[in-house]
């Protein structure tokens, strides 16, 4: 019998689900309303990307955000950023994004933010989730429930602020850029352009800035997905290309040439630009190359590893109060000065910052970078079998040093190992990073190899 | 807050009604709304109106969520009257319309009326397929391609107008000074655009649409006539003062003199006005309303027809016959309707039928009112338990053989100038007594039958 499918997961990263059939109109409005129950009387900020499932998703949220008792201030379409950033500055209880972020347009999801903008803890969350089962709701009655209004002005108008606070305005604007952008007509889609055009002084020239039009490629921005891109640089003539994700959280960066860098590298340039201007640690997860570390060390500064999730990355970074932070792969630029959040636009600022700082290309800045390789990939989930690939590894690697914080990492003398199961979907995920592009590929087999024997 | 809150909610054939909170939640709303959006046959995008109660916006946030979930359009039609949203979703060709507002309840109550493609009132064998819908909870929801969208539709009450204006000469009575009370309702922003596009001569009090506390309870009832409108007939020498509940279906009235007139009386009045002009003849009303109504339809060559209390029980009786054969149908609650608005109860437009027939016979108020025999109505209620019911029933039956008895609905026994009426609340776990007499009120007859339904109290 094939295994039946559950599109839908309520864990502690939220609420996630194919829409329709799985993340009915019945959840988000209950969950939403335990939502409220949870952060209490008061202002909650609503926001969403430009997912078809996006209105109707946030009207079933504000309905249960409504009947606890909260006033719903709707910011309309925006980037999750821009989103936690006016939750946390508008003295709100807390905020919702109404997206699946990286992933198909038939997902959706809602991401939870406390009074401060942040996502909630773990704690937070599991207790959010026993709210929700015991299904003991507050049922605010006509005269205890609050207005519904909306903001479209405030939230993009401070977001862009607090990034230029960071960055040498006046040099940009004089270096006059030409960059091509492709926000995947999603919910950076008229917010780029403006930042980039009226904000920055840059030519822009820019593919998918339609909101009303579906997601014309892959959601995720590696360089696999972003041909389109690579063929407008090269068109236009540009400096630089930058890439969204459908929220607008994460970045991908094309150079001059219309390569696109790995994402590894743009976090690398960016930890570098940070820690010119601000001092601290460094906090990346365990999946994000060594390059950090050696960029880190340049500085003086120490580089803290987590589990993977971004939620994982900001918790720590408040611990050691981090200059800065991220997600190697996932293309997410995390700068506390801004917010604690994932920010594709202080990224775009920083890189644009420092090509204008030293004069060179994008190519010349990227091959300044600590030179490694990556291979990435990853295989169908079956339970258990993650466990016996862990015990494979450890065998074969008797004497390496290991970390087992989230799947398990082994440290070798040429690189290192990373797997582990995906937070979001039914599949493992397998990481290797070598001096060399053959060691990578090499230890890459070899794990593969493993995990068709056990 | 009202008794029984928590067991406010009633889910029934009328919709879903029911204290907001402790009754009504959020989760029954969407629901209630995907059980709609999947009960949809017709193509074309479903309309949302609301009365002004704070509790509207969220309904209409779980109403929308729940019919684009299930591929539906939805306009948004604000806070418009359920008469408005009705004439909206035939001028738009709507496949149907959900009202929210609970009309005659107070403030903390809500209430989801579901409207069907022409802008009626579902029937009863539709109502109970949504219904099964709904219990069974399994939508029809569109997958992400499919989704609905939401837009706002602004321009509702010009049109509504236009369509009243064709039947009703309303520049006509523009000489008349007339007292509205709004009870903060969606009447309100109507006869407000009637003044500057008629010229009319509206007074209106409570006129601020509110969410919260409205001035008084928005009953249409002689006693909340007396209340605050009565008392002002005569010191603005008004002609006429008409009473709307929240969505502006029913209308109460007070006569030029000050008295605040009987509930009863507003659908005798407009058979009074409707039958010589109308080619049906038939009068469609419930058991519970006045006997007067017999003695004007028989003025005019009509036939009165009576059903059980409740709309649904108007609806069907409506259905079977030919809409040509019917004059109009009503309630003794002030809720009327005519065959020229395909039978959607209209206050605004009950309103407009008596003013005219002021205006076309020159008479005051007061003086038609003076022209009909004066018949005295004793309303009270008991709770009751249900298994107690039967029992009683068949004790008060036994009791009043010599009357003529129908059992339709309870029981109602007729004799020549009296009857009553003994029936379970549709609303609320309670027994209601209606006794009218021709002249004194039926005082006696009254207090027996409070008698026997309190013996039959015993646990």
């Amino acid at each position: 019998m094939p295994r039946r499918e559950h599109l839908l997961k309520i864990g502690v990263s939220g609420v996630r689900g194919v829409v329709g059939e799985f993340l009915t109109p019945a959840l988000a409005c209950a969950f939403a309303q335990a939502f409220g129950t949870y952060v209490g009387v008061g202002r909650v900020v609503v926001g969403r990307d430009t997912r078809s499932s996006g209105p109707m998703l946030q009207h079933a949220v504000a309905c249960g955000l409504l009947a606890s008792g909260c006033e719903v201030v709707d910011v309309g379409i925006l980037p999750t950023p821009t989103i936690q950033m006016f939750a946390g500055s508008s003295r709100a209880q807390g905020g919702m994004a109404i997206t699946a972020s990286h992933n198909p347009p038939e997902y959706n999801a809602l991401k939870l933010f406390n009074s401060r903008g942040l996502f909630l803890n773990q704690y937070e969350r599991e207790e959010l989730i026993d709210l929700y089962h015991q299904s003991e709701f507050r049922n605010a009655t006509n005269s205890e429930i609050r207005r519904a209004t909306s903001d479209f002005e405030t939230p993009t108008r401070q977001h862009i602020a607090r990034v230029l606070k960071h960055v040498d305005v006046e040099r940009i604007r004089g270096r006059r850029f030409r960059v091509a952008i492709d926000c995947v007509n999603g919910a950076g889609s008229v917010m780029t352009p403006a930042f980039l055009r009226d904000e920055l002084n840059c030519e822009v020239h820019a593919i998918s800035i339609d909101p009303k039009q579906p997601f014309p490629r892959e959601a995720e921005p590696r360089p696999e997905t972003l041909g389109d891109l690579s063929a407008l640089m090269g068109a236009s003539g540009s400096s630089v290309g930058f890439a969204q994700d459908p929220d607008g959280d994460r970045l991908a960066v094309a150079d001059e040439t219309g390569r696109v860098l790995d994402n590894d590298d743009v976090l690398a340039l960016a930890v570098d630009a940070a820690l010119r201007r601000v001092k601290g640690d460094v906090v990346v997860n365990l999946t994000t190359s060594s390059a950090i570390d050696e960029i880190a060390a340049r500085h003086g500064r120490a580089v803290h590893r987590t589990p993977v999730g971004e939620a994982n990355v900001v918790e720590t970074m408040q611990a050691v109060n981090a200059a800065i932070g991220g997600e190697g792969a996932n293309g997410g630029i995390i700068f506390p000065a801004v917010h604690l959040c994932r920010d594709s636009y202080t990224g775009m600022a920083f890189l644009l910052d420092r090509m204008a700082e030293t004069g060179e290309s994008m190519s010349a800045l990227a091959a300044g970078l600590p030179r490694y390789s990556r291979k990435l990939g990853k295989v169908a989930y079956e339970h258990g079998r993650l466990a016996s690939l862990m015990q494979a590894l450890e065998t074969h690697f008797p004497d390496a040093r290991m970390d087992r914080l989230d799947g398990l990492k082994i440290m070798l003398p040429q690189g290192w190992i990373h797997v582990r199961s995906s937070n979001t979907e039914p599949i493992l995920r397998l990481a290797t990073e070598a001096r060399s592009e053959t060691e990578a590929e090499e230890l890459f087999a070899g794990v593969l190899k493993l995990f068709e024997e056990c | 807050m009202t008794r029984n809150a928590t067991k406010s909610l009633r889910i029934s054939h009328v919709g879903l009604r029911g204290v907001v909170g402790p009754g009504l939640t959020a989760g029954r709303v969407i629901d209630f709304a995907s059980a709609f959006g999947t009960f949809l046959d017709a193509p074309g995008p479903v309309l949302i109106g609301r009365d002004p109660r704070a509790s509207g916006v969220m309904i209409r946030e779980g109403v929308a969520a729940g019919l684009m979930a299930c591929g539906r359009d939805v306009i948004d039609l604000g806070i418009v009257s359920t008469p408005v949203i009705q004439h909206t979703i035939r001028r738009l060709g709507a496949a149907g319309g959900v009202s929210i507002g609970a009309s005659h309840n107070n403030a903390d109550w809500n209430a989801l009326k579901f409207l069907g493609a022409a802008g009626v009132y579902l029937s009863t064998a539709e109502a109970g397929e949504l219904l099964d819908i709904y219990h069974l909870r399994k939508f029809d929801f569109a997958d992400w391609r499919g989704i609905g969208g939401m837009r706002t539709e602004i321009d509702t009450i010009d049109p509504y107008l236009d369509e009243l204006a064709a039947v009703f000469d309303i520049a006509a009575i523009r000489s008349f000074c007339i007292v509205v009370d709004c009870c903060n309702g969606t009447s309100s922003h109507i006869l407000q655009r009637m003044n500057r596009r008629f010229g009319t001569n509206f007074i209106l009090i409570n006129a601020k649409t509110e969410g919260v506390e409205f001035a008084h309870g928005p009953a249409t009832t002689r006693a909340t006539v007396g209340l605050q409108l009565a008392p002002l007939m005569v010191p603005l020498g008004a002609d006429a003062g008409f009473l709307f509940d929240v969505d502006s279906d029913r209308v109460a009235l007070a006569a030029d003199d000050g008295t605040a007139v009987s509930e009863e009386l507003v659908l005798p009045l407009i058979a009074d006005y409707l039958l010589p002009r109308q080619e049906g003849k038939l009068v469609i009303t419930n058991l519970s309303t006045t006997a007067l109504l017999e003695e004007v339809a028989a003025r005019h060559g009509g036939r009165v027809l009576r059903v059980p209390v409740g709309r649904q029980a108007a609806m069907d009786a409506l259905a079977s016959y030919r809409p040509e054969q019917i004059a109009l149908a009503g309630e003794g609650t002030g809720a009327v309707m005519m065959p020229q608005f395909r039978f959607i109860y209209d206050g605004i437009a009950s309103m407009l039928a008596i003013l005219s027939m002021m205006k076309e016979r020159g008479s005051t108020l007061s003086e038609i009112l003076k022209s009909y025999p004066r018949f005295s109505i004793l309303k009270g209620e008991l709770p009751l338990l249900s298994r107690q019911i039967p029992a009683l029933l068949a004790a008060i039956r036994e009791r009043y053989r010599d009357g003529e008895v129908n059992a339709t609905d309870g029981l109602r026994v007729d004799w020549p100038g009296r009857w009553f009426h003994v029936r379970v609340s549709q609303t609320e776990p309670i027994v209601r007594i209606i006794c009218e007499q021709r002249g004194d009120p039926p005082r006696e007859l009254y207090n027996e039958l409070v008698e026997q339904c309190l013996a039959a109290n015993t646990y």
